[in-house]
C-alpha cells in the first residue's frame, strides 16, 4: 500500500487586530495611517467627506453628511445666524470665527469647543465611512494649517484617536441595529401596534418625519434639528429596532427590471469538462482506489 | 471663560478629586478627561458612565417629560407627531435630572448633566476618594462649572 505524501496547505493568514491597533492602525484607512506617520499637512478627500491635516494631526473635518459647526450653533440661537455670518464675513474662516465670539463674548469658551470637538467626530464618522472610491491627499502649506487649530481647543486630533472613536461608534450602531439602510435611504414612520414611548429626542425625529412629505433621510433630519448627524442615526436605529421608522418604499416605477438579460449559465454545456473539476474527479476516483 | 480642560482642571481642585471627564452620553465619547480613569480604562469609563447618564435621563420614572400628559399611555406613535405640530423642534431640550450620585465603599461619583442652549447631551463625571471627598460641595461646585462651561 502506498502512502500519498503531501504538504499541508499554509494557514490563512489572520490579521492580528492586537498588534493593528498597537500601530493606531484600525484598518479605516491606512492612507490616513500613512499620512499621519509621515506628519503631512493637507487635505484628504474621501467619497463622504475630507479630513484637514495639519503636521499628521487633524484640524478640521468636513462631511456633506454632517451639519457642520454653524449648523449647531445657530440651530438653538446659541449663535444668532447674522452675528456668525458677520463674524465670517470678517475672518474668512470658520475657525477664527469662533474664536472672534468667544472674544466679543457672544459665546462661551467651552460652549465653542463642545461644538467644534462634537462637529469635528461627526464629520470625522462620515469621511472615514467604508467608501468604494480612493482617497485623494491634497498636500497643502503650512499658511493654510494655521488657520486651522487654535491653543484653546482640543484640537489637532491625533489621527489614532479619531479612526478609533469612528470603530467605536461603527459598532455601537450594529449592536443597537444591525441593518444601516436606515442611516442614508429615506425614512417614513412606521406604524406598529404598541410601540416603547420613544425619548423626547426620538420625538424630535418623529415629528420632523410627520411633518414634511418631502424627502427625508438621516442627515436631513440631523440639519434639521440642528443635531451631529452621529446621534441621529442613533436615535434612528433605535427608532428602526422599535418598528416606529423604516426606510421608504421605492416609488413602484422603478421594480420593473429588463427581462431580456441572458440568463448567465444557458451558455455552459451540460458536460462540464472544467480542468478543475476534471482534476477534482481524479482526486476523488484516487482517493477510493486508495 | 473656561475650556474643558480648564474646568476639569478646576473639579480636579475639589478634595478628594481622583479623575473628572465631560462625557457625551449619546456616543458614550469622553470630549475631555483629567486624572486617574475610574477601572483604569478611560474610554471604558466614558462609555459605562454614559450608559448610566442615558438610562437616568430616558427612563421615564426618573425623567418624566413635561411634553407627555396629552399623548401618554399606549397611545403609540400615531397622532402623537401631528397633534404636537411644531412643538416637536424645541423637544431637543434638556434631561430635568441634573445629577446622579454613586457612592461606592471608598468612593463617589458625581454626574453632573451639562445644560447647553445648542443640542448637546454631555454631563460632567467626577470621581471622588470617600474619605477626603466632600460629596455636598463637590455637588455645588460641578453644577457651577457645568454653567460656567456653557454659559460663560
Amino acid at each position: 500500500m502506498t502512502a500519498v505524501q503531501t504538504t499541508p496547505p499554509p494557514r490563512l493568514p489572520v490579521r492580528s487586530k492586537a498588534a493593528a491597533r498597537d500601530r493606531g492602525w484600525g484598518g479605516v484607512s491606512p492612507m490616513l495611517t500613512r499620512l499621519a506617520a509621515e506628519r503631512a499637512t493637507g487635505v484628504l478627500v474621501r467619497e463622504r467627506g475630507s479630513l484637514h491635516l495639519a503636521g499628521g494631526r487633524v484640524v478640521h473635518a468636513d462631511s456633506p453628511s454632517a451639519p457642520g459647526l454653524e449648523v449647531l450653533l445657530t440651530a438653538h440661537g446659541t449663535v444668532d445666524a447674522g452675528v456668525w455670518r458677520q463674524a465670517l464675513a470678517e475672518t474668512g474662516d470658520r475657525h477664527r470665527a469662533g474664536h472672534l465670539l468667544v472674544d466679543g463674548g457672544h459665546l462661551a469658551a467651552g460652549a465653542l469647543e463642545l461644538c467644534r470637538l462634537t462637529a469635528l467626530y461627526d464629520a470625522a464618522y462620515f469621511a472615514l465611512a467604508p467608501s468604494s472610491t480612493p482617497g485623494r491627499f491634497r498636500y497643502g502649506t503650512e499658511a493654510e494649517a494655521d488657520a486651522g487649530p487654535g491653543p484653546a481647543c482640543g484640537c489637532p486630533m491625533p489621527v489614532a484617536a479619531l479612526e478609533r472613536e469612528t470603530l467605536r461608534r461603527r459598532d455601537l450602531l450594529h449592536r443597537i441595529w444591525p441593518d444601516p439602510t436606515t442611516d442614508e435611504a429615506p425614512l417614513t414612520r412606521a406604524h406598529r401596534a404598541a410601540p416603547p414611548p420613544p425619548t423626547s429626542r426620538q420625538r424630535a425625529v418623529l415629528a420632523v418625519l410627520a411633518e414634511s412629505a418631502a424627502v427625508r433621510t438621516a442627515t436631513d433630519i440631523a440639519r434639521e434639528l440642528g443635531r451631529p448627524a452621529f446621534h441621529t442615526l442613533v436615535d434612528i436605529r433605535r427608532l428602526a429596532a422599535a418598528g416606529a421608522v423604516r426606510p421608504r418604499p421605492p416609488a413602484p416605477a422603478e421594480t420593473p427590471e429588463a427581462p431580456d438579460v441572458p440568463d448567465p449559465l444557458a451558455a455552459i454545456p451540460t458536460d462540464v469538462t472544467d480542468p478543475h473539476i476534471t482534476l477534482l474527479k481524479r482526486l476523488r476516483d484516487a482517493l477510493e482506489a486508495l | 471663560m473656561p475650556g474643558i480642560d480648564e474646568c476639569l482642571l478646576e473639579a480636579m481642585r475639589l478634595p478628594g478629586a481622583r479623575g473628572a471627564a465631560l462625557v457625551d452620553w449619546t456616543s458614550g465619547l469622553a470630549l475631555g478627561a483629567v486624572g486617574e480613569a475610574p477601572g483604569g480604562d478611560q474610554e471604558a469609563a466614558a462609555v459605562e458612565a454614559a450608559e448610566l447618564a442615558r438610562l437616568a435621563a430616558e427612563q421615564h420614572a426618573f425623567a418624566p417629560d413635561p411634553g407627555e400628559e396629552e399623548g401618554g399611555g399606549g397611545g403609540g406613535g400615531r397622532g402623537r407627531g401631528e397633534g404636537e405640530g411644531d412643538a416637536g423642534h424645541d423637544v431637543g431640550d434638556d434631561p430635568p435630572v441634573e445629577d446622579l450620585i454613586i457612592s461606592n465603599r471608598d468612593s463617589y461619583h458625581v454626574l453632573r448633566f451639562v445644560r447647553t442652549s445648542f443640542d448637546s447631551s454631555v454631563c460632567l463625571h467626577l470621581w471622588l476618594a470617600r474619605a477626603e471627598g466632600n460629596l455636598a460641595l463637590a455637588r455645588i461646585r460641578l453644577g457651577e462649572m457645568a454653567g460656567r462651561l456653557v454659559l460663560e
